[in-house]
């Protein structure tokens, strides 16, 4: 099981730099909370728009905020020259991403946790159900499992943090369709049964783009 | 007939498209033909 | 030889296929005239789907075989379909107007899916002006054709779930084809994939050129 040691190796390096920077989560959660009060000045909190809207808004703060968590991802590993060490190390590039991925999921996961019960405090939205809990998480994988893969892409372009946001939003369309349809039933109360379908559709993307990108990293990190 | 703008307007519009298009690929060509030209002056000279 | 019998075979099907369209078939009956825009609307719709495949092949050969000439045939054909998927937005759009009385409805998997498949193929283009070298261009080129092409099912997936939710302003019933109107489609299509198939290879040997000259240049 030599290959899940080596993975979490890698994780718990990036965990280790955030331990002792907190560069991403601290510049993440303040992100997402000026967000969350700039939309709150943008569409008002009466009940009636904050039910139309709740949904609409947690996800795209997640999305932007999930984009700026990926695109550093792989930024230290460019900037301090790790790239040659890392590729030069017995390591398959497999287990490059699967770190990686590993990491910039538990940050975004992190993140959310912190993010979700101050936007329920801030609308007056009960958010403790289950069905939230697992729609956040499918989706954040997928988020996660595409965007690594994007954003070890964007790091070694010219424009590199502006590009990310470009490649990665029209391919992560269908899950943030199916995260504010069901986060929006998940809201209010709805059944499993209601955002089943949504589920589905994550569930495959999830599946679907980890297999993708876990065989396509190699071609994007060769030198 | 009513609408019928529509119809004539989406024919259009594809066909401009597509020409415009054929003529951009044309007008590459020519810019391409020229380099070769001024490329094999190139060789020559350098030959000479 | 074998390019101009190509070129007449595409003037003879475009002329026929006209002829079926404007002159004989049916109206629509609940929809007018103005239905004909159907018999653009699927065949570019069709094309932006077999670009983007032709791009799906071009890139795994080219990421596999590292052989220039699997770029270049994505690369085009990626070109093309940039071009099929803005015209398919626009006729699918114009189509909407007087049929549902809206220029744009979210709630149309066709009309959504097209649009983020348009941006994909934008990405697909950005990603090789912004890369640092034109071989590392082509790579990450491919690897967004790849995610792009597996991304489109669940792109139609979601969208139609989505519109299952949101009914289309006007409830329209495309009502069954006649078998006149399946013709002239089938005629439609064929007509303009040969088109597809003819930019194609003018493109691709355009591009052969370029890349030529551009070794001639540096060499």
């Amino acid at each position: 099981m030599s290959f899940w040691r080596k993975v979490f190796a890698i994780t718990w390096k990036d965990v280790l730099a955030e331990m002792r920077t907190k560069e991403i989560i601290s510049a993440v959660l303040v992100f997402t909370l000026l967000v969350i009060v700039i939309f709150n000045f943008a569409f008002g909190t009466s009940p009636d728009v904050v039910k139309l809207v709740a949904s609409g808004m947690l996800w795209v703060t997640f999305a932007f905020s999930g984009v700026l968590s990926l695109n550093r991802a792989f930024v230290m590993e460019k900037e301090e020259g790790c790239f040659e060490g890392l590729m030069v190390a017995p390591v398959s590039r497999e287990i490059i991403y699967t770190g990686k991925m590993l990491g910039s999921l538990l940050f975004l996961l992190i993140i959310e946790a912190i993010a979700l019960p101050i936007f329920a405090f801030l609308f007056n939205l009960g958010v403790f159900s289950w069905q939230l809990i697992v729609i956040v998480f499918l989706t954040t994988v997928g988020f996660v499992g595409v965007g690594t893969l994007f954003s070890a892409l964007a790091v070694n372009t010219k424009a590199r943090e502006m590009v990310l946001p470009i490649l990665f939003f029209p391919i992560v369309i269908p899950i943030i369709i199916g995260a504010v349809k069901a986060s929006e039933s998940a809201l209010s109360g709805g059944s499993w049964g209601d955002i089943s379908s949504w589920l589905g559709i994550t569930g495959a993307f999830d599946v679907i783009f980890l297999v993708v990108s876990y065989l396509i990293f190699a071609f994007v990190i060769e030198e | 007939m009513e609408n019928a703008g529509f119809l004539l307007a989406a024919f259009s519009i594809v066909w401009a498209v597509l020409f415009g298009y054929v003529l951009v690929l044309l007008n590459k060509q020519k810019k391409l033909q020229q380099e070769i030209v001024s490329l094999k002056e190139a060789l020559k000279e350098k030959k000479g | 030889m074998k390019r101009y019998l190509l070129l007449a075979l595409s003037f003879t099907l475009m002329v026929v296929s006209l002829y079926f369209v404007f002159v004989w078939v049916p109206t629509e009956r609940m929809m007018g005239i103005v239905q004909r825009i159907f018999y653009l609307m699927v065949p570019t719709g069709w094309l932006t789907l077999l670009s983007f495949l032709i791009v799906f092949i071009g890139s795994i050969l080219y990421l596999v075989k590292r052989e220039e000439k699997w770029d270049i045939l994505a690369y085009c054909s990626g070109e093309i379909g940039l071009v099929f998927t803005t015209l398919a937005l626009i006729t699918g759009s114009i189509w909407a107007k007087p049929i549902w009385g809206v220029w744009w409805d979210w709630g149309t998997p066709r009309l959504t899916s097209t649009l983020v498949l348009w941006f994909i193929y934008l990405a697909y283009f950005l990603v090789r002006s912004f890369a640092s070298e034109p071989s590392r261009g082509a790579r990450f080129a491919a690897v967004v054709g790849i995610v792009g092409f597996v991304d489109i099912p669940i792109v139609i997936l979601s969208t139609t779930l989505w519109q299952g939710m949101h009914p289309p302003p006007l409830i329209f019933q495309e009502a069954g084809l006649d078998p006149r109107m399946m013709l002239t489609l089938q005629v439609s299509l064929i007509a303009y994939t040969v088109l597809f198939v003819i930019l194609l290879i003018a493109r691709v040997l355009l591009k052969n050129s370029e890349v030529d000259i551009r070794y001639l240049k540096e060499g």
